[in-house]
């Protein structure tokens, strides 16, 4: 090897090994950069209308990235405040992004933790809120209102500003959240019995099933896959009347939270999917299928019935309503919601009724963000009345119409023009979730519903002929009115207590999870003699956790919301 | 005395014969100290983080605010006949792979060298390793149309009158079912891929070899039990000690895609454990101590492996 050549090499390996230092203290030279640019910028604050951009992580994939100012709804709100958001959304698990951020101790300025709220707080990540919304926040104190309470934290400081809270009157969504769906054309064979109880509801399918045997249908499925399992196992709550608590049913006298994975009821649904798989009413690959297989199985017009929650099954159905509005003979596939329950003098409670919030999802500011008080204003901003308007109803003349009585509507046209792309670029999607807000059962201080949706001048748009059919069937409007009227439930719901990391009520529900999963496939498929041995079981099982400590704790909460509300 | 000095004087030599070579090579050295930095940053650094495994880790907090609890999460792990269960899914799991995966992998490999139309042989081992290519994702919702109750394999079965129709099997829902559904799935997957690797090796075999049985007189299956298994025996050994080190990583996606509730009990391994009762619960300690197990058995196994490769007097890895 020649000298020249030795020279070269050793000039190599020097820059190779210099770039490896180096590469390892790229982080220190940022920091110190984003330091000296926060000095340049809160000196020349002089101007408060000087253009921000602050950068938000979004806990919830969704839209594309991207920055607020960009779409017309967010140009119209820097205008107002001088504030741009750029948005970023959670690619890949959501847990590795967080723990990154809190390894790294670097934030964006926003922080939507979703799921990973507990361990963001746990950081130390969020800055606390009191002040700020004392100074800045009078509409913040507005909307939240009663609810500041709930919201604090264990040493008395509000960290996040919840998802979304309920203002003014409420109006339930025209459309049910969450029903024992059954296909149009059941109904119309059986001449559009009123159903009721779920015997009536099993009788019902059975009997159309008995009469197309050639057809080769499925009576009923049922969603199982992964975390999608509550679809399976939360039915025995709402047949006892009871709303979406997750994991256990309230008593609105008592207050007292009790699981139900091990009760009568629970046992009586089992038995009665035994009975249905008996009888070859019940599909048994629904505890076998993932999530894609179980929507393709409700477009396939195979499948008479299902218990599920709407935002779950809104694609199929969403397939099912365009088919039948193309042609209407395919209406039949369509599905009916009903809210059934064991008993027919239980009034049932499938729709969430007017409660507290939910405070294990939110929104805060970081300990890295800038300019605190600008984002926080921002949120203020968004909250008052007109920009409530702007947010979802967007502008007059262009994407909604006033008549003579005040009343918001849409036109066909409008109604047509607002499609995805649309709802981008105006800036809809981006502010649809998970910015401080009037919630979905919100009204506007002027009577309209906060959500186009629930407008029921919007919603009688929408439907068609074969829908308003159905509905004068039953004589009601909207869907909802054929729920009962929610009762208030201050704490509501249950499944949104936040829980510490690595909690005993964590593992109660990760073990009882597992342990629902396994047992309740045996149930069905047991040959029906033996289901109570399997069912004695799962009860010998089941005894092993600590349920009294998770009911306990669940009381608890319950409680101290309740008790915070009245305050 | 004089021994211990004489051997004194040799490990003197030793070291002087070492500097030697070191001074000799230094160019070699100096070319591969980025990479010994590389390893040390990123391989030998994150090592520290075993402390976790011993401590009841918080993030965000410092090192020395951390609680440390000793073995209390080992205590977990073995205490919980859970973890038992994992723990056999994993090594049969595992096991399965690794003397099946070999099996077919060389078995097709030795056709595939046997076969003299090279349109033929291209045309089979391009479709034999297409499914490496595909993600475990798409290949798990393959198998499990594949295995519906209104599936191929249901059809088929009924077809051929074996069952009934309305009696179809619920493959996925029969926990007995899922090693061999695994084991199955995976050998469909990778063994494409994995007689790459001894077909290569088979290339290196002197062609002279052959020749020389042919005039002895060897059919083509002699030549292939004594000529061409011998020339891959050293590939196939290094691969088998390699993969023994792996036998706790039974991976993880199959697993995943492919478990339910109803056949958890065999289908759950040691990585779906972590992943639910660890790094879901944001349990990050327990995670770390059963990673922990893992590398210290995995580390065992691969040295009995090499140790025993090397008294038989066969390649080795070190």
């Amino acid at each position: 090897m020649s000298k020249i050549n030795r020279v070269w090499l050793l000039c190599l390996t020097a820059v190779l090994s210099l770039s490896v230092i180096t590469a390892c203290s790229g982080n220190n030279n940022t920091k110190e950069n984003t330091g000296s640019a926060e000095q340049s910028g809160s000196a020349t604050t002089g101007a408060k209308q000087d253009k921000v951009t602050f950068k938000i992580f979004n806990g919830v994939a969704g839209s594309k990235d991207g920055n607020t100012n960009q779409t017309t709804i967010g140009k119209l709100l820097e205008d107002q405040t001088g504030v741009n958001f750029k948005l970023e959304f959670v690619v890949g698990d959501l847990n590795t992004k967080i723990g990154t951020m809190i390894a790294a101790n670097d934030y964006p300025d926003v922080l939507i933790p979703d799921a990973a709220i507990e361990e963001v707080l746990n950081a130390g990540a969020f800055i606390p809120l009191d002040d700020l919304i004392e100074q800045y926040g009078p509409n913040i104190k507005r909307v939240y209102g009663k609810s500041l309470n709930q919201m604090k934290a264990k040493d008395g400081k509000i960290y996040f500003l919840p998802i979304a809270a309920q203002v003014n009157d409420f109006i339930p969504e025209p459309e049910a959240g969450a029903a024992f769906w059954v296909q149009r054309r059941v109904l119309e064979e059986a001449g559009y019995p009123k159903i009721k109880t779920l015997d009536q509801y099993v009788e019902l399918i059975t009997n159309y099933r008995d009469k197309h045997k050639d057809e080769n249908l499925t009576g009923l499925v049922s969603l199982t896959h992964d975390w999608r399992f509550f679809a399976t196992s939360n039915p025995p709550m709402h047949l006892m009347g009871y709303p979406n608590d997750g994991n256990v049913i309230v008593d609105t006298n008592t207050w007292e939270a009790k699981t139900y994975a091990g009760s009568d009821a629970t046992k009586k649904w089992l038995k009665e999917l035994n009975k249905l798989n008996a009888n070859g009413l019940f599909d048994k690959a629904s505890f076998v299928d993932n999530y894609d297989q179980y929507i393709a199985k409700l477009t396939s017009h195979k499948v008479l019935g299902f218990f599920d929650y709407r935002w779950q099954v809104d694609n199929a159905l969403n397939v099912l309503k365009d088919a039948a509005r193309k042609d209407p003979s395919l209406d039949g596939y369509n599905y009916f919601p009903l809210p059934i329950t064991f008993d027919e003098n239980t009034p049932d409670a499938y729709l969430d009724p007017p409660g507290g919030l939910v405070t294990n999802r939110g929104i805060g500011i970081t300990v890295s963000a800038k300019d605190p008080v600008r984002i926080i204003q921002y949120f203020d901003n968004m909250l008052t009345e007109e920009n409530q308007t702007l947010l979802s109803w967007g502008i007059k003349g262009d994407t909604y119409e006033v008549n003579e009585e005040g009343r918001y509507y849409r036109t066909q046209e409008q109604i047509d023009k607002i499609d995805e792309t649309f709802r981008e670029s105006f800036g809809f999607k981006y502010y649809s979730w998970n910015w401080p807000m009037y919630n979905a059962t919100s009204t506007l201080a002027n009577g309209n519903a906060r959500n186009v949706a629930s407008q029921p001048e919007v919603f009688q748009m929408t439907l068609t002929e074969k829908d308003k059919l159905i509905l004068e069937k039953y004589g009601v409007q909207t869907y909802s009115q054929l729920y009962a009227e929610p009762i208030s439930r201050p704490y509501f719901p249950a499944w949104g207590f936040a829980k510490e990391q690595n909690s005993p009520e964590q593992l109660w529900e990760a073990s009882k999870d597992e342990m629902t999963k396994k047992y309740f496939p045996k149930m069905v498929m047991a040959t029906p003699d033996k289901f109570d041995a399997v069912w004695e079981e799962y009860m010998k099982e089941f005894g092993k956790l600590d349920t009294a400590g998770y009911e306990k704790w669940t009381t608890e909460q319950v409680k101290q919301k309740v008790a915070m509300a009245n305050q | 005395m004089a021994i211990s000095q004489s051997k004194g004087n040799k490990y003197e030599n030793r070291i002087r014969l070492f500097f030697k070579k070191l001074f000799q090579q230094r160019a070699l050295a100096i070319m591969s100290v980025p990479f010994l930095i590389w390893l040390i940053i990123f391989k030998y650094l994150p090592l520290w983080g075993w402390t976790i495994a011993f401590q009841d880790y918080k993030p965000a907090k410092k090192f020395m605010d951390q609680a440390w609890i000793g073995f209390e999460h080992f205590k977990f792990l073995f205490g919980d006949d859970r973890f038992l269960r994992v723990l056999r899914n994993t090594l049969a799991m595992s096991s399965i792979n690794l003397i099946f995966g070999f099996v077919t992998a060389i078995t097709l490999a030795l056709l595939l060298n046997e076969i003299r139309n090279i349109a033929f042989k291209r045309v089979v081992q391009t479709v034999s390793y297409l499914p490496h290519f595909i993600s475990w994702v798409v290949a798990a919702s393959i198998i499990q149309t594949t295995l519906s109750p209104d599936g191929t394999i249901n059809q088929l079965l009924v077809g051929l009158g074996f069952i009934d129709r309305g009696n179809e099997i619920l493959f996925l829902g029969i926990p007995e079912y899922f090693w061999t559904i695994f084991g199955a799935s995976s050998i469909w997957k990778d063994i494409g891929w994995n007689t790459i690797v001894y077909l290569a090796a088979m290339t290196t075999i002197d062609p002279t070899q052959y020749e020389a049985a042919e005039i002895d007189g060897a059919n083509r299956f002699k030549k292939m039990i004594y000529i061409t298994l011998p020339g891959i025996k050293s590939v196939v050994i290094i691969l088998l000690i390699m993969n023994i080190g792996y036998l706790l990583e039974s991976g993880f996606e199959p697993q995943y895609l492919l478990g339910n509730g109803m056949n958890v009990d065999y289908s759950e391994n040691i990585d779906i454990f972590v992943l639910k009762y660890g790094i879901a619960q944001s349990n990050f300690s327990l995670s770390i101590a059963a990673g922990m197990f893992k590398t210290v058995v995995s580390f065992i196994l691969l040295f009995i492996a090499n140790n025993a490769a090397k008294r038989m007097g066969e390649a080795r890895l070190y």
